[in-house]
């Protein structure tokens, strides 16, 4: 045993002079000191069952062999001054396979092998060997292991811009809020009976299912007009009849209908920009009005002008009766238009693009802003610009009862009413919602507006006013986002579309039976000539 | 009843306690594993526990992984095999430890009066492993922000004499921080009536 005693003791001698190698204070650092008995016990034994261990782990695999070599080594060369010093400088961490009999060649790879080992930066992950060997130098008691599990930790399973495309998408996946607990998942208030049943359904197949689009419309002579695809139909509410009212042209689509005051008349948007006025009655086209480089995503009316609002986020006036019929430019949007309404008594104009800006113009025809270059067509500026919404505002709607209110509603990241008073530019009220809001409408002769919502609630809103409480909800009103509304002339009946392929009617607001000729001078776009006692929908 | 009852909070076993001690590890490991930003927070969903709020992962990879470590480690704690527990949080690309997260694993010597001592209230016990999860937690704020990635890695301190599943658990380096540039702060205990848990995080920290 003496020939394994003395390499050993040179090994501790070696070690017990490179204080500073980052291996031994990393051994220092991590074995913590136990009691003074423990210590006492492992001073010997241990050492040779550490040794043991290793060697029946095949960490170290020669230990005869190499002891031997160490005593010839040291045969060969007696302790030298330089010999001495180039020791303390190596660590015990040599690759010991590399000894040779040599002495010269030996010294040098000692040599290289030291300065690579101490360029090495990972200096604490010296190999167990020599942490064991190390520890047992010290004389801090090694009788325990360190292990590992040998797998490595599961890599992160997504990355940062993962999860800030959940952020964004969080809405979409967002639970239905305030979800209702009753079996037909509606409420309606105490006070109030609202059906939450559709009174009719009508199929529409083909219908889009375009945030952006405006396809439906209900016109003062009780007829609805909805868009499918590259067709306009119009179903007559008094007598359930369907006229096809013609093709959109090969290659495009209907992108948005809307009704003249009278109900005479109806204006197809499409595609391609081109605006087509068609006789309700004949069902025949009268003319076609171009000049739009982009989708004309929505229309409104006011007597003989007709407004179409732009991709390319312009506002057209549009007179139907001057071959010009060009004869006013708004430009307020920087993204496309999707909201447009006039005012009843035609003083003013909102629009509501997918820039998440609300404009509201005055409606007279009248050169009021920057002339631009070329064409000479009257352009405006708007008279408020607000910027409150956070998403796409397609949702307008001018109050019938009080002239300078208009509620306008955002998409799916703002989900919220706001109401404005157009005289003062205030915003009046404001009220978030579970989901986006595709329509508004304020009810004719009660103080409520009805919003029409899409994902995740699909619902149908009754709101009071000003309190903007909730007076009824109809949530999953269609299977899928509930994306159009038209309010009926005689102000009682609801109807709505969606991409869910049909049109639902809904009777929201009951005509108070004194108060019908009331109603019928009042309704919200009829212009007098309403006939609320003919509603019938059969 | 009442001897009935004061028998039931006695019986707190060895088993018990160790399984009582495993579960702490889950959370805490967890804790530190969100807190520290090893794991991405959407990785994580809120769990009720201990009367609080904790966090654990909902990544299934690291979900099993953890659950397979912690088996073996309640092995060990059940044999009184095992003494220290140390996460170890390395720096991804250039493997330097950066955070030991080290839980010290003792056994407590039985009082000698043992037919007269009340077992330790599983509230108070709760209430210890409570304490130690907010600490970690309030830990984040003084600890040096990691900016770069991040991985961990769990090694278990055990005696020499500890059955050790044949090539799933390998000896390894002890991954420690050189002690010029390491701070150490000694965190809470709790202790059942079998074991005590301490607990201590040592940093990398460079002037």
């Amino acid at each position: 045993m003496s020939t394994v005693k003395t390499p050993s003791r040179r090994r501790v001698r070696s070690e017990a002079k490179t204080p500073l190698t980052p291996s031994l204070l990393s051994a220092f650092n991590t074995v913590s000191i136990e009691s003074p008995i423990k210590r006492a016990t492992s001073t010997s034994i241990p050492l040779s069952d550490a040794f043991q261990r290793q060697a029946s782990g095949g960490v170290i695999r020669k230990g005869g062999v190499e002891s031997r070599i160490d005593v010839v080594t040291l045969d060969y060369v007696p302790p030298p001054k330089s010999a001495e010093v180039k020791r303390s400088r190596s660590t015990p961490a040599i690759n010991r396979s590399e000894r040779d009999r040599f002495i010269s060649s030996r010294d040098h790879t000692l040599e290289v092998s030291a300065t690579l080992d101490q360029m090495s930066l990972n200096a604490p992950s010296g190999s167990p060997t020599h942490t064991a060997r190390l520890a047992a130098a010290a004389g801090v008691p090694l009788n325990r292991r360190i292990l590992g599990y040998h797998l490595q930790p599961p890599s992160a399973s997504s990355d940062t811009t993962l999860a800030l495309q959940r952020e964004f998408a969080r809405p979409l996946y967002a639970n239905r809020p305030g979800a209702i607990a009753t079996s037909t998942g509606s409420t309606t208030n105490k006070t109030r009976k609202i059906s939450t049943q559709p009174e009719r359904v009508l199929d529409a197949p083909g219908m889009v299912d375009d945030f952006y689009l405006n396809l439906l419309s209900w016109s003062s002579l009780n007829c609805v007009a909805v868009a499918l695809e590259s067709s306009t139909y119009i179903w007559k509410a008094d007598t359930g009849a369907v006229v096809q009212m013609g093709e959109a042209p090969a290659g495009t689509y209907v992108s948005s209908v809307n009704f003249s005051n009278d109900g005479a008349f109806l204006g197809i948007g499409l595609g391609t920009g081109d605006v087509e006025l068609w006789d309700v009655e004949r069902g025949t086209k009268l003319r076609t009005m171009g000049g739009h480089q982009a989708q004309v995503a929505v229309l409104s009316w006011w007597q003989h002008l007709l407004s179409s609002g732009c991709g390319d986020g312009s506002v057209w006036h549009h007179d139907v009766r001057v071959p010009r019929h060009k004869v006013m430019e708004l430009l307020g949007h920087s993204g496309e238009v999707c909201g447009l309404e006039w005012r009843k008594d035609g003083e003013l104009i909102a629009s509501g693009g997918n820039d998440n800006v609300v404009n509201i113009w005055d409606g007279r025809v009248g050169d009021t802003g920057p002339p631009v270059a070329g064409d000479g067509v009257a352009t405006g500026n708007a008279k408020w610009t607000k910027r409150n919404h956070t998403a796409a505002v397609k949702a307008l709607a001018w109050s019938p009862w009080q002239p300078n209110l208009l509620a306008s509603g955002g998409g799916t990241n703002d989900a919220a009413i706001n109401v404005w008073n157009s005289t003062t530019g205030a915003r009046l009220h404001t009220h978030t919602t579970p989901s986006q809001i595709t329509s508004l409408h304020f009810s004719p002769h009660r103080k409520e507006l009805l919003s029409t919502h899409g994902y995740p609630t699909n619902a149908i809103g009754v709101w009071s006013y000003p309190g903007l409480e909730r007076v009824a909800e109809i949530r999953d009103a269609h299977d899928s986002r509930v994306l159009f509304s038209a309010v009926s002339p005689g102000g009682d009946m609801v109807v709505t579309g969606a991409g869910d392929e049909s049109l639902k009617f809904w009777r929201i607001w009951d005509v108070p039976a004194g108060d019908s000729k009331k109603g019928k001078m009042s309704s919200g776009r009829g212009d007098g000539v309403t006939r609320s006692g003919v509603l019938s929908i059969r | 009843m009442p001897p009935t009852k004061q028998a039931n909070r006695q019986a707190i076993t060895l088993k018990g306690s160790t399984a009582l001690v495993t579960e702490f590890f889950k959370y805490a490991v967890n804790t530190i594993l969100f807190q520290r930003e090893v794991y991405p927070s959407d990785d994580f969903h809120m769990v009720k526990k201990y009367g609080q709020v904790v966090l654990v992962t909902q990544d299934l990879a690291l979900e099993n992984y953890l659950e397979k470590i912690l088996k073996q480690v309640q092995k060990w704690i059940l044999t009184g095999s095992v003494t220290q527990l140390v996460l170890v949080i390395l720096a991804k690309d250039t493997r330097t430890t950066l955070e030991r997260w080290v839980f010290d694993v003792k056994l407590v010597e039985p009082p000698k009066d043992s037919s007269e001592s009340i077992g330790k209230p599983e509230a108070e016990i709760q209430s210890e492993i409570r304490a130690i999860l907010k600490q970690i937690v309030s830990m984040v704020t003084f600890l040096p922000v990691m900016t770069e990635e991040k991985v961990f890695n769990i090694l278990a301190y055990t005696s020499d004499s500890a059955d050790v599943p044949a090539g799933e658990w390998v000896d390894t380096d002890p991954l420690a921080i050189e002690a010029s540039k390491s701070q150490q702060v000694k965190m809470r205990s709790f202790s059942t009536d079998v074991h005590r848990i301490e607990a201590m995080v040592a940093y990398r920290y460079e002037e």
